[in-house]
């Protein structure tokens, strides 16, 4: 046959072939690097500390993965985390352990009510969930009129299966995290939703043209972000017996850190839960590694912005897209 | 004197010009004209700073030039109008015959808007266009836009001492006949203080409007001809450059197709876009939808696969009333769709070949609800060997691959889809010689396996020679209808009657 040129395919970089590790070694040079500066780090205990640190700021960046992959950007996740900490807080004298799959539910309507509003009503994710996280925001300040909501010796022990430690003191948190990533790695490699959750991140209109449903399955993807905010928010509750309308103030610049440094492209279509995993211990590491080097912990959020700028700049291929918005 | 040597570009394993060659001289209309791919555009962005060739020379004038981009080709006196017109929208025209160079009317950092409008006046009154150049270019007439693209374009003669050459990239594709003939008229009186380089692919109005003519091929400039010594019928020759088309469209493999119908369309219309549509398409039948541009053709291509809904009529498919909403739909009711933007809308260019195999019937790789990934490789594997798809795995990710390659791709997700009605949406477009041939031999497969195809094409020979029916479109209604046997297929010319 002629006219097919003898190359046909491109052959794959060195550097192409690594990209996908570079996530993991950091991780490594980051601990092996806080060690060195300050020896005793690298501690069962430290890294249980680390471990437990990461694992919610996994579940909370799990669910925006499913949204970044997409192309999307979920801005509502610490909003959501908030107002799942305050709704497990009220619901638990009430209604008592009923409370935690309310609470779940509570995060799924909202996430889906910020995918509608993106999808349905075609407005830019990221002004669609910034709306959304106002509200949710609202609706916490309004429950106790701002004030933080503590848990009774009652409820503490209804959430000791969250808080408490499990055999000989892995904190369950880690459990936890650790059935959602094996959950979320499965559904992405095994289910249609994960498959179609790819093709779509990667090449929305010939998804389309393949005759993928894309509307819903962008929808559902912010209901999972939802759900998995307000797991994290409940985890969080847990912790620090408490619910409060700011509890995840803070968190949302480092989730997103979490998926990118962890190798999901902002752009969508490249991207996993696993990565997600590991770009979460990354930024625990850093951050409790900067309190154990005695960095002022107003700088972190320098660090995390830094961190996030260099993580997009080294992830997104630019050659692929006509115009940066 | 203006003169492209040698010069070639590849887009990977793409040749988009090989050593082409062209001049343009002073006050002179140039044409260049080809088939799809033939490598026009490229040229036409080389010669617009708008791409660097990979070898080759410039020279203006004898001296040689390096265009790094469209400013500095600019400043060399060469402008292009756009064949997607370049205009803003929504800004008014005076800002788009102005934009990037407000400096002299700008003082203090202040634009003066009157002054900029007085400038745009004049400048519109050199292509002979009298309309408020405050209003919005998105409210002109197609026609209109494009003689402000003209006057853009022109303006460089107050900012540059060399003469101007002007690119007009297939002007005429969007333009009415009146407004092509004042268009024309503009040229010719403008050849006093601009030389012009006219793309188009219909050769009765390059054979008006040139002075000389450049035929491209395959990448190649294979002829060069003074208009007053060729015809369309021999440009047509040199530019289509084959002589065995019966061969070539693999004519002898036109089997009759089946008796049972598909797929049929009852006074199907979509508002604006065309109406009154009746067909049938019969099992192994390729039937091919001629027309121009705005005939209705492109639009009814893309209700069969559910993107535009009919607004009413019928559409049944193997018998039952089918309406199709969503391209999921259309899946659903076994129909198939081979776009002509294979980058875009054909795969998912990051993900691997057997997941874009797989991604119209996911089903078929699921055991238990679960996609199971060896049986998902099989798929792909067989498909791999049937198409003889060139890849070094199925789990290559499809941007890497050929044009052709990724086309059967394509083809392969309808098959495993078990699709049994094709939309084959410009299917050759942008591939290679021998790439198009393949495809012609995947048409003859899928139509000898019995799966009913539409087909629209650049090239009426392309139609003629693959269909077995052809409906031919104009102004949104079924002019005439052909039968287009082996070896006793309508002449273009035929064809083309009932198209213009």
């Amino acid at each position: 046959m002629t006219g097919f040129a003898a190359t046909e395919s491109v052959p794959v970089s060195f550097a192409e072939r690594v990209r996908p590790f570079t996530p993991l070694l950091l991780l490594v040079l980051l601990s092996t690097g806080v060690n060195i500066a300050e020896p005793g780090f690298a501690s069962l205990e430290t890294a249980s500390v680390v471990i437990a640190d990461a694992s919610v700021l996994f579940l909370l960046a799990a669910g925006l993965t499913f949204v970044i992959m997409l192309g999307g950007i979920d801005l509502s996740v610490q909003a959501a985390a908030s107002f799942a900490s305050m709704v497990v807080a009220e619901l638990l004298p009430r209604v008592g352990y009923a409370a935690f799959p309310i609470t779940i539910l509570a995060g799924l309507v909202m996430g889906l009510a910020s995918g509608f509003v993106h999808v349905k009503l075609r407005i830019p994710s990221f002004v669609a969930t910034l709306a959304t996280a106002g509200i949710m925001t609202g609706l916490s300040l309004l429950m106790e009129g701002g004030r933080t909501v503590s848990l009774t010796d009652e409820g503490r022990e209804q959430v000791a299966w969250i808080s408490g430690a499990w055999l000989s003191g892995v904190p369950n948190v880690i459990v936890i995290a650790i059935v959602v990533a094996i959950g979320g790695m499965l559904a992405q490699r095994y289910t249609r939703f994960g498959r179609y959750s790819a093709a779509i991140g990667a090449g929305e209109p010939a998804a389309r043209a393949a005759g993928i449903s894309v509307d819903p399955h962008k929808i559902i993807a912010f209901g999972l972000s939802g759900v998995f905010a307000a797991l994290a928010g409940v985890v969080l509750a847990a912790r620090l017996s408490s619910g409060s309308p700011d509890l995840a103030n803070q968190l949302l610049l480092p989730a997103i850190a979490a998926v990118v440094v962890g190798g999901t492209a902002i752009t969508g279509g490249v991207g996993s839960i696993g990565r997600t995993m590991v770009g979460a211990l990354i930024v625990s590491i850093v951050r409790i590694g900067m309190t154990y080097i005695g960095v002022n912990i107003f700088a972190q959020q320098i660090v995390f912005g830094a961190a996030l700028i260099f993580a997009v700049f080294v992830t997104i291929d630019r050659s692929k897209l006509p115009v940066i918005k | 004197m203006l003169k492209v040597e040698n010069v070639s570009k590849s887009f990977g394993p793409v040749k988009a010009l090989r050593n082409a060659s062209i001049a343009v001289g002073a006050h002179e209309v140039v044409g260049l004209i080809g088939e799809n791919g033939a490598g026009k555009s490229t040229l036409m962005r080389v010669l617009s700073g708008g791409m660097r060739p990979d070898t080759g020379t410039i020279t203006i004038d004898g001296s040689p030039v390096v265009l790094r981009d469209t400013s500095q080709a600019n400043r060399y006196g060469i402008a292009m109008v756009f064949q997607e017109q370049s205009l803003l929208l929504n800004m008014s025209v005076a800002d788009n015959l102005h934009l990037a160079n407000e400096q002299p009317f700008t003082r203090f950092g202040v634009i003066s808007r009157r002054r900029m409008i007085e400038a745009a006046r004049e400048r519109l009154a050199k292509v002979g266009l009298d309309i408020d150049p405050s209003q919005k270019a998105g409210e002109l007439s197609f026609a209109a836009r494009q003689m402000v693209e003209l006057a853009k374009a022109l303006s460089l003669e107050e900012r540059t001492n060399t003469p101007l050459t002007i690119l007009l990239d297939e002007p005429t594709s969007v333009l009415e006949t009146k407004d092509i003939k004042i268009l024309f008229d503009r040229i010719r009186s403008l050849k006093s203080r601009a030389s012009f380089v006219f793309v188009s692919h219909r050769l009765d109005e390059v054979l008006s409007i040139s002075d000389r003519i450049y035929v491209m091929k395959d990448a190649e400039v294979v002829a060069e001809r003074t208009a007053g010594a060729t015809s369309v019928a021999s440009l047509h020759a040199m530019m289509v450059g084959r002589d065995l088309d019966a061969e070539y469209y693999r004519e002898a493999r036109q089997e009759s197709p089946g008796d049972e119908v598909v797929l049929e369309a009852r006074s199907l219309a979509v508002g604006g876009a065309y109406r009154n549509v009746n067909f049938t398409l019969r099992r192994g039948e390729v039937l091919g939808v001629a027309g121009v541009i705005e005939s209705g053709r492109e639009e009814l291509t893309r209700t069969l696969f559910g993107f535009l809904p009919q607004t009413s009529g019928v559409m049944l498919i193997e018998g039952r009333e089918a309406n199709l909403r969503t391209p999921t739909q259309a899946v659903a009711a076994g129909v198939g769709y081979i776009p002509r933007e294979r980058r875009t809308e054909g795969l998912v260019m990051d993900i691997s070949v057997a997941a874009n195999i797989t991604l119209a019937r996911l089903d078929a790789t699921m055991r238990h609800g679960f996609i199971d990934h060896r049986r998902e490789r099989a798929i792909a594997v067989e498909w791999i060997q049937r198409l003889r798809i060139k890849t070094p795995s199925a789990n290559q990710v499809c941007r890497n691959l050929s044009g052709g390659n990724q086309q059967k791709i394509v083809i392969a997700r309808w098959l495993t889809a078990n699709s049994r009605i094709l939309i084959l949406d410009h299917p050759t477009r942008g591939l290679d010689v021998g790439a198009k041939e393949e495809v012609y031999d995947m048409i003859r497969n899928l139509s000898a396996e019995g799966v009913a195809i539409v087909l629209t094409s650049d090239t009426l020979e392309e139609t003629i020679g693959l269909c077995h029916t052809i409906l031919v479109m104009r102004d949104g209604e079924i002019t005439a209808r052909f039968d287009a046997p082996p070896h006793a297929k309508p002449a273009q010319v035929a064809l083309l009657e009932h198209m213009v």
